[in-house]
């Protein structure tokens, strides 16, 4: 890894007080990198007006100042309070939402509007967990917490009088005007759970003492907060209708069990338990068959229920290999397709090349937050990172896949790039989150030096107090 | 638990190049099959919301214009013709799923800027700061002209059609019944779809351009070319025809009458002025079958009109097989009746003929077309299309002409203001309809001043009916429309043509106008 030549020689921290250059060009990179996505967004969101109404937009550089604004902030907090971590998961991020931004521009000014707010919001949370969680470690102390709070945000739609049916599917919180999904908090929260949970029993529950006939299964206490995950992964597909979301946390589940216990059992145990749930769902709920039936063959009922892939895939065809061009295309025929579709949108008027930029950005992203994972040392920050990043990269293959015809269609959000406020707010703090794990791991490697936090300096000195405090009693 | 990461990092990479194997099966694989599919409306959607040009008359009026719409509604532009139903048998209808006509189909290329050169020439706007490249098409259809056809048509069914003879520039052509095409192209799919079902359903199909699209039994206006064709063959303008008030042409024993079984006679102008039809009916039957089948193509019929508009008409001489054979028929299609059909235009144009010296010239409705920064792209340059008689018999065949509208059938009615001289031809068709044998087409032909032929016009009236005290002949009912055609034109309001100077520039404007007013009058 490219921590190794480092470690030999930062072994004691005390000898490079200073960054190494590893580490500093990290920052450099970023900078560049995220005002080159800047760039490229405000490049994309001129071509788009000229498309559509043939004129450039009257505010671009407005619009391109308040962009790189947020994205100088966010890399100044980086700076501040996470100097050693990974330099290309911010810039990935921007990119994504700043293609994003430009479709939902393109698809309803309206809510382009909204999500300019949203974006601010989410900035603004991503800066917020930066300083709040200053070390990672922190999390797993509070992993109930995760639990129970992961827990309740997750069956808060099922409540009466607060849920709302949107689109069929109950994952809706209503509260006055605001509409949110607390699903996308609640697997960060999960994950949080899941990471510290079997980072302290791994071993237990890998030892598989309990014997059930053939089989070695480990002590059920150990199990039954897993079970329990399985539960709710059942009751978001049962309850809340929400198939893509049961899919991601099942999956999250079940990679975190497998990372963690190190066997493939697990895997397949996973694989198999959510095959059951997914056959019992399909034979028992009508739309769960109507979800495999269009997914099959679209062209059966074009008009109706396979109407919005249909026009998914007519829209990725006219776009073909270069695309219609920016805002030269129809992506308002595909309903929903600032949400679920905006992928296909994407497709459509930027071709197969600039789709195949996003697919590569989310790839990116995975590998960034996976090599966190290696780097590390801490098994609850290596959990996490897994934990984190297979979000990512799961939604974004549940969703993709989905419009293009690979799995079914499940309403999910794409990451950063769909128009909706939760799903930004919380992607962003899970990207907080990643890049928190990826400057501590660099601090465990030596490439910085390990500074106290803020509050650990302030808990330091309250502690030295104390002690002097004593001492003079004690002289006393 | 690295090793888990790293299989998992695989596993992650390998269903993104699962969507990426998908997206290339999608966007290449199978592109065309998709494209190509009834159900893709995509390409017809994004030609939709593409800026489209106006369409504007000779005279500087707005045809056809497009508006931006407020967000929300389904397509991009509203297509709108602030002159109602005045020229919607020129510019057509364009409409989202139910195509589109007339010049609206035939210059959509050029309206909406996808023309090559309108391509390259948009490259460097761009640059410039230019921003849209749609097109704009001039007619040459004048708008004061075709108010003064749909007025004297008065609602009456028929058409008026008016053609310089020198260039073949369709000054104006207006028929009844039309449409209004405003009704129906921004309306949503059901709506539109009835009000067409209802327009193709209604009597005299008002979608159809009747005065181009379609044909009728021309009557005694046939004469021009029977006589044309004669003059050609070398028959003598000054033969004499005798008295009769029958003739029995050869394979038959039934005669063939004069008009309201008169007697009708004289030299061969005064038989053209007074239209007898025994008279013809022998050319005919002289000239033969082989020689009056070669004739009128000479004179077009039989081809498709080579207007600049979509799906003309053709004329016709009816089924010419056995001609030989069937004498009679002959002998009744040399004056117009039986079989012979001929469209609007078409008479216009023989009219226009006779008065360009036996040039007939390729009619044409669209004068040029403009990029949009009002550079030309194209301009219609006048075209022979046939030449059916010598300059000699051009001139010859005037006097005749001119013999109707002095002392004639016409006499009763297109004396022009100012004592312009014009000449002219009637024709009434009779339909011998067995439950309505009065029932006839009313036509007349002119053009004027007949020394210097600057407008040649047709007119017709279809399915007119004689009643006990008028008969409903193509110079009492047609010939007061045709001088008030010729009048406007040459000493009326028409005589001094507003043109529209300046190209027009492209729309447009932020706002829509309140609908059916025009636009920009002058």
């Amino acid at each position: 890894m490219t921590g190794i030549d480092v470690t030999t020689f930062a072994s004691d921290e005390e000898t490079h007080p200073v960054d190494s250059p590893l580490a500093r060009s990290r920052r450099s990179t970023e900078l560049t990198l995220v005002v080159m996505a800047a760039l490229i967004t405000g490049a994309a969101y001129t071509i788009t007006a000229l498309g559509t109404n043939a004129e450039v937009p009257p505010g671009i550089v407005f619009f391109v100042a308040i962009l790189l604004g947020l994205l100088l902030c966010a890399h100044v907090m980086i700076r501040l309070v996470a100097r050693g971590a990974d330099g290309t998961l911010l810039p990935l991020a921007a990119l994504l939402h700043g293609i994003g931004f430009v479709m939902i521009t393109r698809l309803d000014d309206e809510l382009a509007g909204l999500q300019a707010t949203w974006s601010l919001i989410a900035i603004g949370a991503f800066v917020a967990t930066l300083l709040i969680v200053q070390r990672a470690t922190d999390l797993a102390r509070y992993s109930w917490l995760f639990f129970f709070g992961g827990a309740f945000l997750l069956l808060l739609p099922l409540a009466p009088g607060l849920g709302a049916n949107i689109n069929g599917a109950r994952i809706w919180v209503s509260l006055g005007p605001i509409n949110f999904q607390p699903g996308e908090f609640a697997k960060i929260a999960l994950a949080i759970f899941f990471a510290s949970y079997l980072a302290t029993r791994r071993e237990l529950i890998a030892a598989s003492t309990w014997k059930v006939g053939p089989f070695h299964l480990p002590e059920p206490r150990y199990i039954a907060p897993i079970i329990m995950a399985w539960g709710f992964a059942v009751v978001v597909m049962v309850f809340q209708r929400d198939l893509g979301s049961s899919l991601l946390f099942f999956t999250l589940f079940v990679v975190m069990m497998w990372v963690a216990t190190e066997r493939l059992g697990y895997l397949l145990l996973g694989t198999v338990l959510f095959g059951a749930a997914a056959y019992f769902s399909w034979t028992r709920f009508g739309h769960v068959q109507t979800r495999v039936d269009i997914w099959l063959d679209p062209w059966e009922d074009p008009l109706d229920r396979g109407y919005q892939i249909i026009q998914s895939l007519y829209g990725l065809a006219d776009g073909g290999l270069t695309g219609t061009g920016l805002g030269r295309g129809n992506p308002g025929q595909v309903p929903e397709a600032q949400n679920d579709f905006i992928f296909s949108s994407i497709g459509e008027e930027w071709g197969l090349i600039g789709a195949s930029a996003v697919l590569m950005a989310f790839i990116l992203i995975v590998g960034a937050g996976l090599r966190t994972a290696l780097r590390t040392d801490r098994t609850f920050e290596k959990l996490l990172a897994v934990g984190l990043t297979t979000i990512v990269g799961i939604q974004g293959f549940i969703i993709i896949g989905g419009v293009i015809k690979v799995v079914p269609l499940t309403g999910i959000t794409l990451p950063f790039v769909s128009y909706g406020g939760s799903s930004l707010v919380a992607n962003y703090v899970l990207l907080a989150l990643l890049i928190r794990l990826s400057d501590s791991s660099a601090r465990r490697l030596g490439e910085l030096p390990d500074d106290p936090t803020p509050s650990e300096r302030w808990k330091a000195w309250r502690l030295s107090r104390r002690l002097r405090r004593e001492d003079h009693k004690a002289v006393a | 638990m690295n090793r888990q990461i790293r299989q998992l990092a695989v596993g992650l990479m390998a269903c993104y190049v699962v969507l990426f194997v998908a997206l290339n099966y999608w966007q290449v694989g199978r592109k065309q099959e998709l494209d190509a599919r009834f159900d893709n409306t995509r390409q017809v959607l994004r030609e939709f919301n593409k800026p489209r040009g106006p369409i504007v008359t000779a005279d500087g009026v707005v045809a056809a214009v497009s508006f931006p719409t407020l967000p929300g509604e389904p397509y991009d532009y509203r297509r709108e013709y602030p002159t109602s139903n005045l020229l919607a048998d020129i510019t057509g209808y364009y409409t989202f799923a139910f195509g589109s006509t007339q010049v609206e189909r035939l210059y959509g290329d050029v309206l909406t800027g996808s023309t090559t050169e309108q391509q390259v020439r948009g490259l460097g706007d761009l640059l410039t700061g230019g921003t849209s490249s749609t097109g704009t098409v001039e007619l040459a259809v004048r708008k004061d002209a075709q108010e003064a056809a749909q007025f004297l048509l008065g609602g009456r069914t028929g058409s008026i059609t008016v053609i310089e003879p020198t260039t073949g520039a369709i000054r104006a052509m207006y028929s009844n019944p039309t449409y209004d095409p405003n009704t129906f192209v921004n309306a949503d799919f059901d709506v539109a779809q009835q009000a067409i079902t209802d327009l193709q359903n209604a009597e005299g199909n008002p979608l159809l351009a009747q005065a181009y699209q379609e044909r009728y039994m021309p009557g005694s206006t046939f004469k021009v070319i029977t006589t044309g064709i004669s003059l050609e063959a070398g028959i003598d303008p000054t033969t004499a025809f005798p008295n009769e008030r029958e003739w029995v042409p050869p394979q038959t024993d039934d005669p063939i009458q004069n008009y309201n079984g008169s007697l009708c006679g004289g030299d061969f102008p005064t038989v053209f002025a007074r239209s007898c039809n025994i008279p013809f009916a022998k050319l005919a039957t002289l000239l033969g079958p082989e020689a009056m089948v070669a004739g009128v193509g000479a004179w077009g019929i039989g081809e498709e009109l080579p207007i600049d508009l979509p799906r003309p008409a053709a004329s016709t001489f009816g089924n010419t097989e056995n001609l030989a054979q069937e004498l009679p028929l002959l002998a009744i299609r040399g004056f117009g009746q039986s079989e012979v059909q001929m469209v609007p235009l078409h008479m216009a144009m023989v009219a226009g003929t006779v008065a360009n010296g036996g040039l007939m010239m390729k009619p044409y409705a669209v004068e040029a077309t403009y990029d949009q920064a009002g550079r030309v792209l194209d301009r219609t340059t006048p075209e022979v299309w046939k030449t059916p008689l010598s300059p000699t018999n051009a001139a010859i065949e005037t006097q005749f002409m001119i013999g109707v509208a002095e002392r004639g059938t016409a006499s009763c009615c297109i004396g022009l203001e100012g004592g312009i001289p014009v000449a002219a031809k009637t024709g009434t068709a009779q339909l011998d309809d067995p439950s309505n044998p009065d029932l006839s087409h009313a036509w007349i032909i002119a053009f004027a001043p007949a020394d210097d032929p600057q407008y040649a016009v047709s007119v017709v009236l279809t399915n007119v009916q004689s009643t006990a005290d008028v008969a409903a002949t193509g110079g009492r009912l047609a010939g007061p429309l045709a001088k008030g055609m010729l009048d406007f034109l040459l000493t009326g309001p028409g005589s001094q043509p507003v043109s529209a100077t300046i190209p027009p520039v492209t729309p447009p404007p932020m706002a829509p106008p309140t609908p059916n007013t025009p636009a920009a009058d002058g």
